[in-house]
């Protein structure tokens, strides 16, 4: 793991990319947006939106970006829903962590996330950087 | 091969679109098979359309770790202790402890999860289902 160093702090990344059309296909064959992946709010959000596919994509791939910035993936307790995509009115994306993944975050000191996203119609994207107190989260 | 070893089996070779023969029961889902956890949605949706048992890529999780606390499972540079290399031994007993404790990261656990592991998984969960 190769971590940058700040003055009593360190910085992770974590990426991930979807295939818009392999996750389109997976939530249609489910026959609805799981619950365990979406929280209500996101997929509030995403309803009624053009490119609603897309824009679930890029949500589970931001989730699994920072499930991979800190480093659980999806083992201690992690859950998707505890991960969410937040639009401020700007509609810029924040992350807001519930749950488990949010006391782990807490107890490895993270400072503070932020979260870029990109789709078009083949891939989603979603790159998050991550702020600690120490070296190792 | 078992109802559900066959189900499985099934939906990991369609998920990750293997031949038959890759998709074998010590193969590891991550690194011999190159799993991505969209992978693994496609593999849980799959089992669960095939078994009506609803689960959750969570629950793998919670299999692994088994409900031992995370400072328990792994110490304060998240590398398994004995007791999570214990634990990991019973619910994956392809992996020697001895090899594991104070060396494997936790976050590398998930890597030497196998189809056979899955298996082994899925049948608990259809079986609390059932009872």
């Amino acid at each position: 793991m190769s971590t940058a160093q700040l003055p009593d702090s360190s910085i992770r990344v974590g990426i991930d990319l979807v295939s818009v059309e392999r996750f389109e296909r997976l939530l249609a064959d489910h026959g609805a947006p799981p619950d365990d992946i979406f929280t209500e709010q996101e997929l509030r959000y995403c309803e009624g939106r053009r490119r609603r596919p897309e824009r679930l994509a890029v949500r589970f791939a931001a989730k699994e970006a920072v499930l991979k910035t800190l480093g659980t993936g999806m083992t201690r307790g992690a859950r998707w829903i505890d991960v969410e995509v937040v639009n401020m009115a700007s509609g810029r994306p924040t992350v807001q962590l519930h749950g488990e993944v949010a006391a782990l975050a807490q107890r490895r000191g993270l400072r503070g996330l932020d979260v870029s996203l990109s789709h078009t119609h083949g891939f989603a994207i979603a790159s998050v950087v991550s702020l600690w107190t120490s070296s190792t989260p | 091969m078992s109802d559900i070893e066959a189900i499985v089996t099934e939906a990991v070779v369609e998920a990750l679109a293997l031949d038959d023969d890759e998709a074998t029961l010590d193969a590891t889902l991550m690194d011999d098979l190159g799993a991505e956890s969209i992978d693994l949605l496609d593999v849980l949706f799959r089992i669960q359309k095939a078994t009506g048992v609803k689960i959750e890529a969570s629950h793998l999780g919670d299999h692994i770790q088994g409900g031992i606390p995370d400072d328990e499972f792994s110490d304060e540079n998240d590398i398994i202790t004995a007791k999570g290399a214990a634990h990991l031994h019973r619910v994956m007993p392809q992996v020697d402890p001895a090899e594991i404790e104070g060396t494997l990261p936790a976050e590398e656990v998930m890597s030497l999860f196998t189809i056979q592991n899955l298996v082994d998984m899925v049948k608990t969960r259809v079986d609390s289902a059932a009872a």
